[in-house]
């Protein structure tokens, strides 16, 4: 019995760890075969350079400290922050060069970022328990696990999944600051943000989210304070702008010197990023204005389509709990109005339909509502009707997947009053989601990137499919429950057969799409071959030089130098270093000093694949890669020292 | 409105649909593997002088890899256009078709597995009498790059490329001329605004006056008929000066194509007058305002 409530307790910390190193496991076990992509090659370097840093510290710390050891170990790859590559190199020292724990150095600098792409996975499952259930707590861990873009980026040793992860994870910090006014949660909550702001740039957005989200639901009341001189700054925010600049200040030695200057070099390089080039139904731009719709189309083309009907059935719920009662109201009002001035004489027939007809409607979706007192009916303000939630948030005890028909919500602000106050969360939500899309509102916003710089949205994304879910759930639920046994409905069968239906084809896509994570596109557009029709961009940084490595190590002539093209040197040499490549091929950059030459898919470098067929006297690659039947990445070879390959994948 | 309460099972079934889509699409496209069992079909059905034309245009390498350089040649791949060709022979894939075949008969079709191979014919295509980039050589031409300065014929030269942000391939086969490696006559590929292959002559103005190149007894049509452009990717941003380059023959100028960097794969067409038929000395002269780097690249010929 001791044991039962003991793991009733930690089941939902156990079940988020369990799901984090499911998600390590899973990642470490596809590695294998994954090339190393442009950055990485940088990022190994750089955290190298930073391995050697820490060394100095540990055996002469004054030495380490000085500018000249500062700029020699930290001036590489500066541009940007530190942490992950901190983390890189730890593991490189430690998991691969003393322990041997993991015998590729690749690998080993990828693993820090495989667990911090964990931590988000583990993290969402805690928001989404605490907020909405514990299968809603699963399925957002799960919908967000199975993005086919996420799972590519969560292998690698980058930015780009970390950077989603933290910002989630300071998200929830902040969070449990407000809920809680626990001062632990206040320091994580500026601690935290400091770790994300030397993550990568993103992590400049948070603080403008979480102030509207503080406008938002603080609403009037900061009017009053701000005339009474007594405003309340919610503790976890003045945390994040005290604690946070503190921490990113002490873990990025690069910017202990020259502060100011350098610091304005990141902001500029970042602001003012060089345009590379992407293609977009069928253009490549490489300039502004970019295309308004590019993160909306790629998001749809790239995130499965339950996961985003999901999200919008779990936005409208959220949207319908906080203002949903005042515009069906108003539009039921301003409906009965329009009938009664087209067919005066079946006024009254009109009257009984609208009762019969609209306001079952209405019943069948909406919560049970509340007037407050002394608030004009029909008003949309915020303070009209406040949607009933006074039942306390589901506790570890609950032992149902679903939680009761309406959830409820404590408030984030005491003090401030109405629905925007009971909606917290969700604003919270939408705000963080919204500020990962913003910059792409504007033309002037790079698109190089692809899906990767907006990906610090989808966890928020997931939080509300996951809410989808469980409404969706319910309703099934109420449908399908009565008729079916007793026996099975006990099983939650209604719930577990819903999630068999939307998590099975995230997860066959994901996983399918594995070794080829920035090919891979969703039905919706037709899947990889679709995209390749739409003109959409088929792969980029120079990632899949793992896809044909069997093949060159078995072609190619001994010392061979291989024309690398979009792989950076240090990413093939880390390929030849992990064995993955035979030690004796050379990478080069020159195509006429080679003898085998990669080629990886870009309109816009086509260019490359032209210098190859004039200097190697053929059209006719030896051997192509691909996905779904589309080329991705294809090796030529000089006539003279090819063999015919085996057919290709 | 009851019925609207099971508008909810639509969630479960949208998901398993995407699950039935995930598979229909992901294997909708022949394997890769698969593209070899053309190479008889297309041996059989492929006349000289046919291009093979692939739909959809991405798959294109695919059909390279599998059917070689022999049936599918850099001269037919990097095609100025399809105007010369009498037919070709269309592969294609998922029902698709190629749009530079428009209003093209289909004189023969077989379907191979997932392919359809259709011979297709051109309804009015143009005879080529001389393709200037297939005769660059020092057998038909001369390369002068201002007064005096005649450019040596070097079937060894030392061959460059750019690689990934540098310049179009310089073959080893050129006229070489003074100034620089770049200054050079000879036959490379460049990309188009849709970075897609053209075969041309490279011609680099020189500083020292028009960069002339002589063909001797050309037989004409009656025009000669050509493109220019410089590497999309390189030049695309259009801060160049243009590029201006007369047609001449025997010595008589039958007009003047002016092309800026912006214009992309950019056509021309000079009337031969009643010359047509015969044979002469044609010259293209080649200049601009500020030479450096106007990596002009042009393909002519007589129809």
């Amino acid at each position: 019995m001791k044991l039962h409530r003991l793991l009733q307790s930690k089941l939902d910390p156990l079940l988020a760890v369990m799901l984090g190193v499911a998600y390590v496991g899973l990642l470490l076990s596809t590695v294998g075969d994954l090339g190393y992509a442009r950055d990485e090659g940088f990022y190994y370097q750089a955290a190298r350079s930073y391995e050697r840093w820490f060394d100095l510290l540990l055996s002469q710390p004054g030495a380490a400290l000085e500018r000249s050891a500062v700029d020699r170990y930290w001036g590489v790859n500066h541009e940007h922050p530190a942490l992950m590559k901190s983390l890189f190199a730890l593991s490189l020292r430690y998991l691969h060069d003393r322990w041997q724990w993991i015998s590729e150095a690749g690998t080993a600098a990828r693993f820090p970022g495989m667990v911090v792409s964990a931590l988000g996975v583990s993290v969402l499952y805690i928001w989404g328990r605490q907020v909405l259930s514990r299968m809603g707590g699963l399925v957002a861990a799960l919908l967000f696990a199975l993005m086919p873009r996420v799972f590519y980026h969560s292998h690698l040793d980058c930015f780009d999944v970390p950077v989603a992860s933290l910002l989630l994870v300071t998200t929830y910090a902040y969070w449990r600051s407000l809920r809680t006014a626990s001062f632990g949660w206040t320091v994580l909550t500026g601690v935290l943000y400091g770790l994300l702001l030397n993550t990568k740039h993103n992590a400049w957005l948070l603080p403008a989210a979480l102030i509207v989200h503080w406008l938002v639901v603080r609403g009037r009341a900061v009017v009053s304070e701000l005339r009474t001189g007594r405003l309340s700054i919610p503790s976890g925010l003045l945390a994040m702008l005290l604690i946070g600049p503190i921490v990113f200040y002490a873990t990025w030695p690069w910017i202990w010197y020259d502060t100011g200057h350098r610091l304005a070099e990141y902001i500029a390089f970042h602001t003012g990023h060089e345009y590379y080039n992407m293609e977009f139904l069928g253009r490549t731009y490489w300039k502004p204005p970019m295309p308004l719709a590019y993160a909306w189309v790629m998001t749809l083309a790239t995130v499965p389509a339950i996961t985003l009907v999901l999200f919008l059935v779990g936005l409208l719920d959220a949207a319908r709990q906080a203002f949903g009662d005042r515009v069906v109201a108003l539009v039921s009002r301003l409906a009965r109005r329009l009938r009664r001035r087209r067919s005066r004489p079946q006024a009254g027939r009109e009257a009984a339909e609208d009762t019969a007809t609209l306001t079952p409607e209405v019943s069948a979706s909406t919560p049970p509502t509340r007037e407050v007192p002394g608030a004009e009916p029909c008003n949309p303000s915020v303070e009209i009707v406040e949607t009933a939630r006074s039942e306390p948030p589901p506790e570890i005890e609950d032992e149902s997947l679903l939680p009761s028909t309406e959830r409820s919500l404590q408030d984030d602000f005491p003090g401030a009053s109405g629905s925007a106050r009971a909606s917290s969360t969700e604003w919270l939500w939408v705000l963080c989601l919204f500020i990962s899309y913003a910059p792409w509102l504007s033309p002037s916003t790079p698109i190089f990137g692809g899906t990767k710089h907006w990906l610090t949205a989808y966890p928020f994304l997931c939080l509300f499919a996951a809410q989808g879910f469980l409404l969706v759930a319910a309703r099934l639920e109420a449908l399908l429950g009565d008729r079916l046994p007793t026996r099975i409905s006990r099983l939650n069968a209604v719930p577990v057969a819903l999630l068999v239906c939307v998590l099975s084809a995230p997860a066959a896509i994901t996983l399918d799409s594995h070794p080829w994570g920035l090919t891979a596109y969703t039905p919706l557009v037709g899947s990889a071959p679709g995209a390749a029709n739409l003109g959409l961009n088929r792969t980029f940084w120079g990632y899949t030089t793992g896809a044909v490595q069997d093949f060159v190590n078995r072609t190619a002539a001994p010392n061979a130098s291989v024309y690398v093209h979009d792989t950076a040197l240090q990413s093939f040499n880390l390929m030849r270093r992990d064995g993955r490549l035979r030690d004796d091929l050379r990478g080069t950059l020159n195509i006429h000093g080679s003898t085998t030459a990669l080629y990886h898919h870009e309109p816009h470098m086509s260019r490359v694949e032209y210098q190859v067929w004039v200097d190697y006297g053929t059209t006719a690659p030896v051997h192509i890669a691909g996905y779904q039947g589309v080329p991705v990445v294809w090796v030529y070879q000089r006539p003279q020292d090819a063999k015919r390959p085996a057919r290709g994948r | 409105m009851g019925w609207l309460r099971y508008s909810w099972l639509l969630v479960p079934l949208l998901g398993l649909a995407e699950l039935g889509g995930h598979f229909f699409f992901s294997r909708r496209a022949p394997r890769i593997g698969d593209w070899h069992q053309l190479v008889q079909p297309v041996g059989e059905l492929r006349e000289p002088d046919m291009p093979v034309v692939v739909a959809p245009y991405w798959a294109e390498p695919l059909a390279r890899s599998a059917l070689g350089s022999s049936l599918m040649p850099m001269r037919d791949v990097a095609r100025p256009d399809v105007t010369g060709y009498a037919r070709a022979l269309e592969v294609s894939i998922l029902g698709e078709e190629a749009s530079e075949l428009d209003g093209w008969s289909t004189a023969k079709e077989r379907d191979v597995g997932d392919f359809r191979l259709r011979v297709r014919e051109n309804p009015a295509p143009a005879t080529i009498r001389f393709d200037f980039v297939a005769e660059l050589g020092p057998k038909r031409a001369s390369v002068f790059d201002g007064p005096g300065g005649e450019c040596s014929w070097n079937a060894h030269a030392r061959a460059a490329t750019g690689g990934l942000h540098g310049h179009v391939a310089f073959p080893r086969e050129r006229f070489s001329c003074r100034g620089g490696v770049q200054h050079f006559v000879g036959v490379t590929v460049v990309d188009d605004e849709r970075y897609r292959p053209r075969r041309c002559i490279w011609a680099h103005p020189s500083d020292r006056g028009a960069l002339s190149i002589v063909y001797r007894a050309v037989p004409l049509g009656k025009v000669v008929r050509g493109y220019g452009a410089l590497s999309w990717f390189l030049m695309r941003d259009g801060v160049g000066t243009p590029i201006e380059m007369t047609v001449e023959i025997d010595g008589e100028s039958i007009g003047e194509f002016v092309h800026s960097d912006e214009q992309g794969w950019h056509a021309f067409e000079f009337s031969t007058g009643s010359r047509a038929g015969a044979a002469a000395d044609v010259t293209f002269r080649v200049r601009s305002e500020s030479p450096k780097d106007r990596h002009f690249c042009f393909y002519a010929d007589t129809r």
